[in-house]
Parts: structure tokens; sequence; C-alpha cells
């Protein structure tokens, strides 16, 4: 079974050369007095398909079309290098003109995400595991909705068995509120929720005016706030996951579809159309 | 107020005044075993020999004689060298001779002779006109009982004369039953049968040999006693301690063998009802065998699983889990033989679930099995078995593996031969398994992405096309199956699941989800009778027929998800630690 190790080496000697080619390419190109943006641009034009393809083929799972973890690494690399052939095209420098400046912009956005995208896909998972039982997420507001009324039920028998109305008023009062809402998902994801540390302390408070019956209520609403905190790390974090491909994906075809344009435009003008 | 809307928010309520689409019950017999069985070949056959002791009147009204005959036979004409069964494939069907001879190969010949071919995926074009041709609602409803009725191929033994080895081969004749012990333990065939000239054969689908087995004593004698017989002396033949033996020997062997069965046999009912820890005190083991015991005989495994474990403090550590065709106690059983006293048990073992077993006794082992092997020999068998206990006295095996193995044992996870596996530090959740799955079998996935969890690993939601697969005992239409391939997964034909939900219900593991048949609307179609919807069986098939294999596999973009043999715990391993 090949280690990730040596599949990411393999990619990578493969890029380096692949860049090095490239890089001398231009050099003796440009030295040889040849339209390098020209062919350059062509070959970013290939590169930003092939790389679109790649969501192509995740609609098509049906075709035996190499698996998608190739695919992807494919995407990966190319990804570095279309960045590289980008600098040569624009020679490393800002373009001027509008169109150039939204497609520099685009360029930078689409590559950005991309490559933010690769970072969290690799760090968020392994801390998602560590945060709890892993959960669909479109099954979240459910399991939300369960801690709720567990909350409930537990501050119910508590009030009921001991006529005492402690944890019933902390619970109108902030557990209620903690947990029908959401935190901001940079808080969840940090563990920084000031919402979460107040409900906590305050239970913590509260165990001074409980009778012996009321803390075991307690402690089961200790367990249900640390629960909760987990469903809101696994929210954070799936929608992240999720969040980032819907800025990648659609600016990815905004570039596509600016680059087709760009592309006519300085055909058209260099006479070559 | 809000106007109530025409289509159900809810799947299963639908508005009196909505217009539904009604069917017929689906019902066992919609799809007869074979549409040319006549009145008259039903009483050729209760006519033949074998079926003179029965008495219909021990049939219940609903499963009467002549229907089991009707509906779950035929009769099949084979021409001289026409492949009956092949050895490996997996067979739902008995057979009776009723005319002609036919010859079983007790050494299977070669495969290109005996025509096998791999399973029959679709092409990349096919499988993309099925996806343009995709319903637009889960699980659409066809016209039923168009499968089992195209013409079958007919595979021909080359080169007879050359193949039809005496020594290699055993003849049987008219009146003789064969093909049970793969038709109902769920098992591939143990070998390949041909028709030595032209021969007449009565072919019993499982659903039918079980109520003959179940209705008539004297069935249920015959059929218990081959199973036995046929079953114990193929084990005993397989098994790499006694390949050494003449047949006078393995017959005394085989004389000597006990039959041991222990736990429950419905172990899988409730399985997946109960959390994993409540599992493990509730379902209380059976001790088998005992660490530091004396062994007084071998134990075969002949069919489940049995827990390999040593004691730890309070606790038992499981090294390992034994399956069909796995001993216990040989390594001891060799020392204390060749140390002229007796060793006692490193291991303790359990059974998991429901275990069947072969016992041997020591005194059998000593006088007929181990003067015969050579010293090297014997020193490799013991050596196997060590490494199949797992780790060794004094050791322990990595905890990462040792956690796996405790989960992999715990939830009895050991049946599947492809279950589904997702590594939970590379799975980003981004559901392109799931998607892929759908697109793939009609907008309706056949898994959930969730399920147990252990260190950084999960078993999804999703058939494992198990060793024993338990959800097809119940199946009164053989709607489920294993596929013919020598693959074996585990399908559900659409045209013969009448929904009775029974296969779900056994599955120990929940993968299997019954769901609503709808119409082109979108509504639920109901039943002409009662007006209960109608529900359907649906699993993953393992992209059975995929031109490029399993889709949720090719689709993770993360190599997070596997499709794995259980039984390779090490391989495991091995991927989790890429």
């Amino acid at each position: 079974m090949k280690s990730f190790r040596s599949r990411r080496w393999t990619y990578l000697v493969g890029s380096l050369l692949a860049a090095a080619v490239l890089g001398v390419a231009w050099l003796l190109g440009r030295t040889a007095l040849r339209p390098v943006a020209m062919y350059s641009g062509a070959l970013l034009l290939a590169l930003v398909t092939g790389l679109l393809l790649f969501n192509a083929r995740k609609k098509l799972p049906f075709l035996p079309l190499l698996k998608a973890s190739t695919w992807l690494q494919v995407h990966v690399y190319a990804g570095w290098l279309t960045v590289l052939v980008y600098g040569l095209h624009v020679g490393f420098r800002w373009p001027s003109g509008r169109l150039g400046l939204m497609l520099a912009g685009l360029f930078l956005f689409v590559s950005a995400s991309g490559f933010v995208g690769l970072w969290l896909s690799r760090w968020l998972p392994p801390r998602l595991t560590r945060s709890g039982e892993s959960l669909i997420f479109e099954r979240i507001p459910l399991y939300r909705h369960r801690l709720q009324t567990e909350a409930r039920e537990a501050v119910h028998l508590a009030a009921t068995e001991a006529n005492s109305t402690t944890l019933q008023d902390f619970y109108l009062r902030l557990l209620g509120p903690y947990l029908a809402g959401k935190p901001w998902f940079i808080l969840a994801l940090t563990g920084d929720d000031p919402k979460h540390h107040r409900v906590r302390a305050e239970l913590a408070e509260l165990r001074r005016y409980l009778d012996p019956r009321e803390v075991a209520y307690a402690d089961q609403l200790g367990d249900v706030i640390e629960a909760k905190r987990g469903l809101d790390y696994q929210l954070a974090g799936q929608s992240l996951l999720k969040l980032w491909l819907f800025v990648h994906i659609p600016l990815s075809y905004a570039l596509f579809i600016l680059s087709l344009v760009h592309a006519w435009l300085a055909l058209r003008y260099a006479g070559r159309w | 107020m809000a106007k109530a809307s025409s289509r159900p928010f809810f799947g299963g309520s639908v508005p009196p005044q909505a217009r539904v689409t009604r069917l017929a019950e689906p019902e066992r017999w919609d799809t007869p075993f074979s549409r040319e069985m006549t009145e008259d070949e039903v009483n050729l056959v209760l006519s033949s020999a074998l079926f003179a002791g029965v008495k219909p009147e021990r049939f219940p009204a609903r499963i009467p004689l002549r229907g089991v005959l009707k509906n779950d036979a035929r009769i099949r004409d084979f021409l001289p060298g026409e492949i009956i069964v092949r050895q490996g494939d997996y067979g739902h069907s008995a057979f009776v001779i009723l005319e002609g001879k036919i010859r079983i190969f007790l050494r299977e010949p070669d495969g290109q002779k005996t025509g096998r071919r791999e399973a029959v995926r679709v092409s990349a074009w096919g499988s993309f006109k099925r996806w343009l041709n995709r319903p637009t609602y889960p699980e659409e409803a066809r016209r039923r009982g168009s499968g089992g009725t195209g013409p079958e191929s007919r595979i021909f033994l080359q080169d007879i004369p050359g193949v039809l080895d005496p020594d290699w081969t055993v003849s049987m004749e008219a009146g003789e039953l064969f093909g049970e012990i793969a038709a109902l333990s769920r098992t591939p065939r143990t070998a390949t049968v041909v028709a030595e000239g032209p021969a007449r054969l009565l072919e019993i689908r499982w659903q039918g040999l079980r109520e003959l087995r179940n209705y008539s004593p004297e069935w249920k004698a015959q059929i218990d006693q081959r199973y036995r017989q046929r079953s114990l002396l193929r084990h005993l033949q397989e098994t790499p301690l006694f390949y050494n033996l003449d047949a006078a020997s393995l017959q005394q062997v085989a004389d000597a063998t006990r039959f041991e069965t222990v736990g429950e046999f419905d172990w899988y009912s409730g399985h997946n009802r109960v959390d994993g820890r409540a599992r493990e005190h509730r379902e209380h083991e059976v001790m088998i065998a005992r660490e530091g015991d004396f062994p007084s005989g071998l134990l075969l495994v002949r069919s489940g699983f049995a827990r390999v474990s040593r004691n730890y403090n309070q606790g038992e550590r499981t090294g390992s889990y034994l399956g069909k065709g796995q001993s216990f106690g040989l390594p001891e059983l060799v020392a204390g033989w060749r140390g002229g006293q007796p060793v006692a048990l490193n291991h303790n073992l359990r059974a998991l679930g429901y275990t069947d077993l072969l016992y041997i006794p020591a005194a059998v082992l000593e006088q007929h099995v181990l003067p015969r092997l050579p010293a090297a020999e014997l020193d490799a068998l013991v050596a196997g078995a060590v490494r199949g206990m797992g780790a060794g006295p004094g050791t322990w095996a990595r905890p990462d593996e040792q956690n796996l193995i405790e989960f992999v044992v715990a939830g009895r996870f050991i049946n599947g031969r492809a279950a589904m596996l997702i590594d939970l530090d590379r799975c980003t959740h981004c559901d392109d398994c799931v998607r892929a799955c759908a697109a793939t079998h009609d907008n309706n996935p056949r898994f959930i992405r969730h399920g147990p969890e252990t260190t950084g690993i999960m078993v999804a939601s999703a058939c494992m096309h198990c060793v024993d697969p338990v959800c097809m005992i119940g199946c009164p239409t053989g709607a489920i199956q294993r596929g013919v391939s020598a693959g074996g997964e585990i399908l559900i034909n659409p045209d013969t699941c009448i929904g009775c939900g029974i296969c779900a219900q056994s599955c120990p593991y929940g993968t299997i989800q019954m769901v609503l048949l709808r119409d082109e609307a979108g509504q639920p179609v109901l039943t002409e009778e009662t007006g209960a919807p109608i529900r359907r069986a649906t699993k993953c098939d393992l992209c059975a027929d995929q031109p490029g294999g399993p889709a949720c596999v090719n689709a993770c973009p993360h190599d997070a998800l596997v499709r794995a043999d259980m039984r390779e715990i090490s391989t495991l391993a091995d991927w989790l630690r890429r």
C-alpha cells in the first residue's frame, strides 16, 4: 500500500520538474523573442480548463474516470503549477487595465481559496474527530433539539423532585438561549465561545444553592452543555469545510469565463482572430 | 388558514383525496422460480421415489406442497458435459437427479475448462445511458416479475474424456440429491458438477428446500444426514492438518469427530438496537476453552466466529478471532505430544454469537495425524496457528491495532467482506460518496455516512456483504441473494422483493433500508387491498454492475473511504497508518 508520504514526494518531484522545464522554456523563448505571453496564456487557459474538469468528474461518478483522489492530487499540484504559469504570463507584475485587474483579482481569490481549502481539508478533520462523535451535517439541528429536550426534562424533574426553581431559573435565563443559539464559527472552532464559558461558570456557582437531588440533575446539565459545545464545533467545522467550496467553485467558473474573454480580446487585438 | 398542500410533506402520509397509484400487494410467489413448471411436471415429480413418503397434509394451507414444487422448483435438462454447478460459485438451489448420471469433481478442473468468467459489468456508455434515464424520484415503481425469465447461458466442459478422471470424480445417479450445502448454508459451491450424459434434474431454490425440510421429516432427515456427512469430510479435507491423511485415516478422524454448537443461533436479532457497551454486557459470550486449562482435543471452527483472548487483570484482551477453517489448541497439543506431558492453553476461546465447532479428541490426533506429519510441516502449522492467535504470551499488539481488534470483534464487524470504513482524520464530510451512490442507484443512496466509531475510524451504515449473510435467512422469495460471481456480493432483486422487511430486521448492522415505492409523480404507491404504502428493501450492491467498481470509493477525493475485508486486520491497520 503506497503511503501518503511517498505519493506526496512523487507528485512534488514531478511538479518541480515540470516547473523547471516551464521556467527554462520561458527563458529560452523570451531570449529568442518568441511570443511567450501567447504561449503561456494558452497553457494557462488549458490548465484552468483542466482544473475545472475536476468538478465535472465529481458530477459523473458512474464513469470509470480514475479515482477522485487521483484527480484531487493532480488538481492540487497542477494548481501550484498554474500559479507559476500565471506569474510567467504576467511577468510577475500587477497587471494594468480593468479586465487585467479583474482577472488578477479573481485568480488571486481562486488560488487563495484553493490553498485555504486544501489546508482546511487537512487540518480540520482530525480536530473534528477529536471533538466527539462524527455527525451528519443535516442532522445537527435535530441533535440540538434533542439536547434542548433533555435539558428541559432534567430541569423539570429537578424542580418537581426538590421543589426548587434554581435550575429552572438558570434554564430560562441562560441555558435555554445558549442551547438554542449558534456561536460564530470562529469562536466555536477556537473553543473561545464566551456564552459557553459563562453558562458553565454559572452552573458551577449555582451548586451552592442545590440539594443533593438537584446536583445529579446539574451534572446532567453539565454533560448537555459539553455536548452542545461539541455540536457547535461540528457545525462550525463542517460549515467551514463546505463554505470554502462555495467561494472556490463559482469564482473558478467566473475566472474561466473571463479568461476566455481575455484570450479572445488578446487574439483579436493581436490580429490573430 | 393555510391551504393544505396536495403533496404530502412526510412520505407515507397521503391525503385521502389525492390521486395515487395502487398496485396489488407483492406476494411470495409473484415471481415463481420458473414459468415452465406445468401441472404435469409437478405430478411427475410427486410420483418420483423421493417424494413418495412426503405427506401433503403436513404442509400448511398457505404453503402447499404442490405450490412449493410449482413455484420454488423447476425441471432442467442438461446435455452431456454441461456444467450444472461450479465450485466457488454461490448457489441458492439444490438438485435432485430425476434421470441420467452426473459427475462430481473432487478436485477443481482448470478454470478455463469450466468457462469461469468475471462478473458482467455494463460499459461506460451503458452506465451513462442509465444515468440519463434515471428516475425523477427515488425508487420509482417498475413493472414487477420481469426477473429470472431470460434465457440461461449454458457452459460445457471442454475435453470431457480427459477431464473426467475416475480418480478425481464421483458419480451420482437418479434419486440422489446434491447442492444442498451451498443452498442452505449460504456458502460457495464446494464442488463442480457436470452431466455425464443427458440428464434431467429437479432444481429446488433454497426457500423451497427450507419448506420441504420444515414440513417433511423424511426430507429433513435426509438433508441433515447428507449435510453433516459431506460437510464434515469436505471440511476435514480442506484443513491443512489432514492433507497427508489417506481416505481410511480421514474417515477414522471423521468418525471420532464431535459436532459442537455454542452460543445463540439468532444472535443477530436485536444486535443493532443496543449500543456497543450495553451489547458487550448483554451478550455473554459463551466460554469454549479457558486459558490455563489443559486441552483434551483440537477445535476446528466450522462456521461462525470465536474470540481469542488472554486474561488481563479483571478483563480479557482480544488477540484475534477465528473463522471458518481455523483451529484452536494445536500449539499446546503438539507441545504436549512432543514433551510427553500436557501443556496448558495460552488463550481463552469464546463464541461470538454463534459458533459451530468440530472437536477432534487429542488421542485421535496423536494416533492418526501428528505422527504422519513431517516435523518441518508440523512446525509450520504450529507457527501459523500461533500467529492466528494474535500477540503471543507476554507481548501485546500495537495500541491502535489492539483498539481496532476490540472494536471490530465487539461490533461483530468480523462478518464483513466489504465493510465501508471511513478514516475520520481525512474525511471532510463533503458527501461526495453519498452523491455518487445516489447518482448510480436511482437517486437513492444505499448507505448512511454514519455509524459506530473507534479511534479515528468509522464503520458506515453500508451493507458489508457478510461472510455469513443472516439477512438472507428469512427472505420468503429469495429476492436477497448472493451474486453468482466469485465476488459473492449480496444483492436484492427489486422484481421479487415483496417489502416484508424481514431482511432489514435480520441485518445485525442495520444496513438495509425499507423505502417507499413511488410513482412517476413522486407519490407513494399503495396496495390495492389495504391501501398501505408498498415498500422495498434497498441496500448497497457494491456497484456490482458499475464499470468502475464501488462509486463511493472512487468518488472520495481524500482517500478517506475503503471497502475492506474485516478478516484482514493487519491490512486495515496498514491502511490507517498510510
